[in-house]
């Protein structure tokens, strides 16, 4: 060691207010399994022994054996004892309550989510029991605006998740523009900017797909379980590149930027008459010639060949409907 | 010689002793009580390991207070306060607790998920079978904690933000609330270089969220949400109703997007007709055109025909 070493390495901060929060939950959840433990606090089996292992020769003075807080590790279930001073969390931090209440309050308005009752009463319990002193004016001042409609199906997706139900959807694809007849192992749910998604395994593609929940027309049961492959859903880009995807490069007119918020670009460059210049990665064009329609004039296409061409022939197959 | 002790079990230890003991303590006490954490070396040095363990235990939240010792405020002792350490009993449900939970994994948000786990701790319930930690979420909207301090605390704020339509600016805005639509959250308030209230969505405000003191109350009656308002053709108050027809092929899903659609009815070719909010001079005419031929503009004649000019132009490009 260095002679100039810091006697507190940052790591013990964070451990520290891990312990703090761990402890109290063990306490007074007796015989709390390991695997739960690292589950629910997020950290490893490795980290959560080792924090254990210092806590043991921790206590009050004079640190004799009766003063020492007891941890017994069994069978590969927690014990704490002797430590009464550490059954209560600490209080959460501003930061913390904060966090806690906005990001339940934005949840909590998305629709079809099971879920919303229990979490508007433990808002409101949240709320009482922090005070103002945590929250301050926030509990009158978050609301949701509303942005349309239920998700029909999403009470039998869950469902089939949770069982592991193959299903057999009719699933509207944006992307190509057509509906189409599939069978897929659903993994998981989630929500992500305004929309609830499934991620699952497609075999009509044999690969791994996201569908729109809102875009599934029917749900029927396949009569097949599937074993789960751990397909990832909250947190994943909502775009996956593919092999064939294809370039699209667009000059957007400062009316048409918000393209560049909405959709997923591999570059953005700002152009000195002021257009935002995109390169979006597109595996079917389809959408890319009805998103142009929707831009008109406000949209310049660079690449792909063609595709002027083809929002040409889009357009004109629009207009026969007012012929 | 004695063994140093572990800077965890130094810290651990500390908030112990303060917690348990019933009078404030004075250095020397603490380093006398404390010997293997801060006994040895000389006593310059520890007080300063002592003073860094202080300013650990005060980011994290302990609630350590320096109070005189003696009449005279010469000595300073140590306390903690329980009252003001530990985090008050809330009686959530299991399905409470589990929802909160689920809520939080889907943010991403790394203080509301400590939260929640110190929220675990305060009841003798579990989480419902079955719930556990998962992938975390998104983590959009960084700035929404400094946004939501902004509101809790009734606070003047300055950012810097880009329109819709890519122009930067700088803002000054008494926070007034916090709103989502559609997955964004937007945060309201009075925009003081334009004198009237303004809805900012986070996900476009660069950089920071800065205090500028005081904020000013918001009217009586306000709502964040009546700030946000918009329709899939963007932002505006609806002020009348256009008629659309939509294709066998989408006309199941191509008006859930609209808040207050209203199905007219269904046409001998299969078409579907839906009467939609509207806004003369709002681009409701490219929404339509965003289904290409699955859907026609009805009614009112100004719709249909800026629809149809739309599409002429496109034709002939």
């Amino acid at each position: 060691m260095t002679g100039r070493a810091r006697s507190v390495p940052p790591k013990a901060s964070e451990r520290l207010r891990r312990l703090l929060v761990v402890v109290p939950y063990l306490v007074r959840h007796p015989g709390t399994s390991v695997e739960e433990a690292t589950r629910l606090f997020g950290v490893s089996e490795r980290e959560l022994l080792a924090d254990l292992d210092l806590l043991f020769v921790s206590g009050l003075p004079p640190y004799g054996p009766g003063d020492l807080i007891d941890v017994d590790i069994q069978d590969g279930r927690i014990w704490i004892g002797m430590a009464d001073y550490f059954a209560r969390p600490l209080r959460l931090t501003r930061a913390e309550a904060l966090a806690i209440y906005v990001r339940g309050a934005g949840i909590a308005a998305v629709p079809g989510l099971d879920e919303a009752p229990a979490l508007a009463s433990a808002l409101g319990k949240l709320a009482a029991g922090l005070g103002p002193e945590a929250l301050g004016e926030l509990p009158e001042r978050v609301e949701t605006a509303s942005a349309g409609g239920e998700v029909e199906m999403l009470g039998e997706l869950r469902r089939a998740v949770e069982e592991h139900e193959r299903l057999r959807i009719e699933y509207y694809a944006a992307s190509a523009a057509e509906t189409t007849d599939r069978e897929i192992d659903p993994e998981e749910i989630f929500f992500e900017i305004g929309h609830w998604y499934v991620v699952a395994w497609d075999h009509r593609s044999d690969a791994e797909r996201l569908f729109r929940a809102d875009r599934i027309r029917s749900v029927a049961s396949a009569g097949d379980r599937f074993e789960p492959r751990g397909l990832r859903g909250a947190g994943r880009p909502l775009y996956t590149a593919g092999n064939d995807d294809v370039a699209v490069t667009l000059r957007l007119d400062p009316e048409a930027r918000w393209v560049a918020e909405y959709y997923e670009t591999v570059r953005e460059t700002e152009l000195d008459d002021g257009r935002l210049e995109v390169e979006l990665p597109a595996g079917r064009l389809e959408w890319v010639e009805r998103l142009l329609l929707r831009l008109g004039s406000d949209a310049e296409v660079v690449a792909p060949e063609g595709l002027r061409g083809r929002v040409r022939e889009l357009a004109g197959r629009t207009l026969e409907r007012y012929a | 010689m004695r063994r140093a002790m572990h800077p965890l079990e130094r810290l651990v230890n500390l908030v112990a002793l303060l917690l348990e003991s019933p009078t404030p303590l004075t250095f020397d006490r603490i380093r006398e009580k404390l010997a293997e954490g801060y006994g040895q070396g000389d006593p310059a040095s520890a007080k300063r390991m002592f003073e860094r363990d202080k300013d650990i235990l005060r980011d994290i939240g302990v609630p350590i207070e320096v109070v005189a010792v003696d009449a005279w405020d010469v000595e300073q002792g140590y306390t903690i306060d329980k009252a003001s350490y530990y985090l008050p009993d809330i009686a959530f449900t299991p399905e409470e607790i589990s929802a909160l939970f689920v809520a939080v994994r889907s943010a991403g948000d790394p203080s509301a998920e400590d939260a929640v786990r110190k929220l675990l701790s305060t009841s003798d319930e579990g989480l419902l079978a079955g719930i556990g930690a998962g992938p975390a979420g998104g983590g959009r909207d960084p700035n929404l904690g400094q946004a939501a301090d902004a509101v809790a605390g009734q606070r003047r704020v300055r950012f810097s933000y880009r329109s819709s339509r890519g122009e930067r600016s700088e803002r000054d805005v008494d926070a007034f609330g916090l709103a989502v639509r559609g997955g964004h959250w937007y945060l309201v308030g009075f925009d003081r270089g334009r004198a009237e209230i303004r809805s900012f969505r986070l996900s476009r405000i660069s950089g920071a969220i800065g205090s500028a003191g005081e904020g000013s109350a918001p009217p009586d009656g306000f709502r964040a949400a009546d700030h946000v308002r918009a329709g899939p053709w963007g932002p505006g108050e609806p002020e009348t109703t256009a008629t659309i027809a939509f294709s066998p092929e989408v006309a199941w899903w191509g008006a859930r997007d609209v808040a207050n659609a209203e199905v007219v009815g269904t046409r001998k070719d299969g078409w579907v007709e839906f009467r939609v909010p509207w806004q003369p001079g709002e681009s409701l005419a490219s929404w339509v055109l965003s289904f290409g031929p699955e859907a026609e503009a009805v009614d009112p004649p100004e719709l249909r025909a800026e629809v149809v000019g739309a599409l002429e132009t496109l034709a002939r490009a």
